[in-house]
This record gives structure tokens, C-alpha cells and sequence, in this order.
């Protein structure tokens, strides 16, 4: 599956991190047999390119948060199948690349790193959610505005914080996601960023993000837990946090670490429905 | 906006917002176009042309606007020092009634 990829870097010239892409996807393009796409060329013209990203799964790779490759994708219509941002990545691995505009033997080795972390990836499938077959019955309640409606479940096993992120809480394990609001401001989403499985999050602190051509939204973790089980849905649906963020668009599942604790910080769905009404109301008024 | 509270404790009691290292910054306001809620001004006639305005307007653990910045200039304050920082208030709340 891996040689199969079409790679998109940002080829960014003006950022050591830019290099990066660019010397990574050579090593993909010569031990994986992907084909590259010169981001500057598909700006003047697009049909070779097309036809290559509609044939092969598309990896995006990103120098910098400016995130210039997954923007020309968005515009071209491509759909993503993985993205790595080199800046974010530099950062799990402790690596402040150097400020000048050439590669040196530290980048040389985090690039190795990166390509080595990319062919693990490929050959260990993620672990799917065990309850893929959880009965959602949630009520919702609903608010309207002149253009948007959003709905909130009414459950008392659902928790939210005041990042309109929600969990929904079943024994010592909990579901989490991004609200209706969230959905709804971003439109379109077009790249999921899971939490890893293994990772230990820390109550209010990231857990993945989510990306539409408008913003990327940071998930906020209404609780502090282990990540057990991930979305594996959305790395190729994202739109399915459009179709519905509490049920077939919930992000991770964590295994819980001080639950009672963390729920003085939260707040039921009346609180929030709420606080939501107040910020549609406030966001109407502008 | 002084009755705007966070976790039932009033917002200007939390220390929560971007700090802005001048020395990456190139002044590109993707920040300022980013974010919704005027927490950064914008100053074309300084030297330093951007700073954080209204640092109380900005959502607590919120830190989106990091995420579109290329240089990586903005910083925040330590969320676990924030949150042990809202619990002590809310129980010295509770305690004074
Ligand atoms: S996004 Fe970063 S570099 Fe651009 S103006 Fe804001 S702080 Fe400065
Ligand atoms: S952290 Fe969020 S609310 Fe605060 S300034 Fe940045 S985008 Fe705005």
C-alpha cells in the first residue's frame, strides 16, 4: 500500500523545515516508488497531476504550520489520505532544526527517523474500537439561529467543557468529540489528526485536532486519561464529524485516570446548551 | 465584558493568553485573521506592528492560533499550573460562600 502514495511536499525553500519535505519525499520516491508532485508546476498546470493524485492515495507533507501543501490541495480538490507536518513533528522528537537553509546531519537523521516511522505505520493496522457496535440513544435538544442549527444530547452521561469539546462517559472508559458548534463553525472537514493510542492526556489537553479549509480546531480533552481506541473511520471520512460529532464522528476513547475529579471541571448538557445559546446569540449580534 | 466567567470563575482572574516572541515574528496576522474573538491588535503605524490587546478575550486552553503560525511566535501559559490556578479559586469561592 505504502508504494502506492502520490506525496505532495511543500517544497519550501525559505525554512530549513521546507527542505525537509523535499528530502523526504525523494527517500519515499526512491525506496517506495512514489511518484512526487512539484507543487510549483501543478500551480500553472494541473492535468498530469489530477489524473496521478485520483489513481494513488495522497500524502501531504507540510514544512511549517502555514501548511502551504495541504492548502493547494484543498484548493485542487484532492482528497488527503495522511498528512506530517515536519515543524510538529521536530517537536515530538525534541529537534529544534537548524535556522539556515541547508541540511545538516541532524536533520539528515530525523529524516531517516520520519521515514522509518512512516513504514511502521503502514504495517501495523490500527487497533479498532472493540464497542464499533455501541447503541448511541441519545436525545438531543436543539438551538436555531437564522443559519444554523445545532443539536446537543441530552444525556446525563455526557460532559462538556468550555471548549465545546464533549465526552460521553461509560464506565471507566469515555468517548470524546467535538460539539455541533465546532461542526458547524468550521464547515467542510478535511483532515482528522488523532491522538496516538498510548498516549496519556492530561484533563484540558490536546487530544487530536480537526482541520477544514476555514481553521484547524485543537480538541480539548474534557478528561485526563489513557487513549485506547481511536476513530479509525475518519482518517479516511472526516465528514463524518459533519454528518454527526457525537456518534459517528467521535474522535478517541479513553481509558479514565480521575474521573470524579475531572468532572468538578465540567458541566451537564443544561450548562451548556446555555452557554452555547449565549454564544449564537452574541455571534448573530456582529 | 466583565460577566464573562470560565468554569464559574471570573475570566480576568485567568491568566490565559498568547505571548508573542518578536524575534520570530514576521508580522504575516494569520493570528489576527484567524481569530474570531480581537484578542490581537493590529498597529500599522509602531514599530511593533501587533500586540496581544485583549488578552481576557481570549478562550481559556484555546491555543488555535499557534497552529496557523509559521514561525512559530506565540507561546501560552502552562495549562496544568491554569487548571490547578481555576481550582484553587472555585474552592476559595465555595469557602467564602
Ligand atoms: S501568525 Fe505568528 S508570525 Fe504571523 S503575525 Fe501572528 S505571531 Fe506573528
Ligand atoms: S488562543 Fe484561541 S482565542 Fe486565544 S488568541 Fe489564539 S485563537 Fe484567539
Amino acid at each position: 500500500m505504502a508504494e502506492k502514495y502520490v506525496i505532495l511536499p511543500c517544497n519550501g525553500l525559505d525554512k530549513c523545515a521546507g527542505l525537509v519535505t523535499r528530502e523526504l519525499a525523494l527517500k519515499l520516491h526512491e525506496r517506495w516508488d512514489s511518484e512526487i508532485i512539484c507543487p510549483v508546476f501543478y500551480r500553472v498546470s494541473e492535468a498530469k497531476y489530477n489524473k496521478l493524485a485520483a489513481e494513488r492515495p495522497l500524502l501531504v507533507i507540510d514544512g511549517c504550520p502555514t501548511r502551504c501543501a495541504s492548502k493547494l490541495a484543498v484548493e485542487k480538490n484532492l482528497k488527503v489520505a495522511r498528512r506530517i507536518i515536519v515543524a510538529d513533528e521536530a517537536k515530538k522528537h525534541r529537534i529544534g532544526l537548524n535556522d539556515g537553509l541547508r541540511i545538516t546531519d541532524l536533520e539528515r537523521r530525523f529524516i531517516d527517523d520520519l521515514f522509518e516511522e512512516l513504514n511502521k505505520i503502514e504495517e501495523t493496522v490500527r487497533p479498532a474500537s472493540e464497542n464499533e457496535a455501541v447503541s448511541y440513544n441519545f436525545d438531543y435538544e436543539t438551538i436555531q439561529n437564522r443559519k444554523f442549527i445545532f443539536r446537543i444530547p441530552k444525556n446525563g452521561e455526557v460532559f462538556f467543557n468550555e471548549n465545546d469539546c464533549w465526552a460521553w462517559v461509560n464506565g471507566n472508559r469515555a468517548r470524546i468529540g467535538v460539539t455541533d458548534y465546532v461542526q458547524q463553525n468550521l464547515s467542510d472537514i478535511l483532515y482528522f489528526y488523532p491522538p496516538e493510542v498510548g498516549d496519556e492526556i492530561d484533563q484540558f489537553g490536546e487530544s487530536g485536532s480537526i482541520e477544514s479549509s476555514k481553521a484547524v480546531f485543537e480538541l480539548v480533552s474534557p478528561f485526563s486519561g489513557k487513549v485506547v481506541a481511536i476513530n479509525d473511520k475518519l482518517a479516511t471520512n472526516p465528514e463524518l464529524i459533519n454528518e454527526n460529532p457525537y456518534e459517528l464522528g467521535w474522535i478517541a476513547e479513553l481509558e479514565l485516570t480521575d474521573p470524579e475529579g475531572d468532572k468538578e471541571l465540567l458541566i451537564g448538557f443544561e450548562r451548556y446548551i446555555e452557554i452555547t445559546q449565549k454564544k449564537v446569540e452574541d455571534a448573530d449580534v456582529k | 465584558m466583565s460577566e464573562t466567567t470560565f468554569m464559574g470563575v471570573e475570566r480576568n482572574l485567568i491568566d490565559w493568553k498568547p505571548t508573542i516572541d518578536y524575534s520570530k515574528c514576521n508580522y504575516c496576522m494569520d493570528c489576527v485573521e484567524f481569530c474570531p474573538h480581537k484578542v490581537f491588535e493590529v498597529r500599522d503605524n509602531d514599530e511593533i506592528r501587533l500586540i496581544v490587546k485583549n488578552p481576557h478575550n481570549c478562550v481559556v486552553f484555546c491555543r488555535a492560533c499557534s497552529k496557523t503560525c509559521g514561525p512559530d511566535a506565540l507561546s501560552f501559559p502552562d495549562k496544568n499550573a491554569t487548571t490547578q490556578r481555576i481550582k484553587e479559586i472555585r474552592k476559595e469561592m465555595e469557602s467564602h460562600g
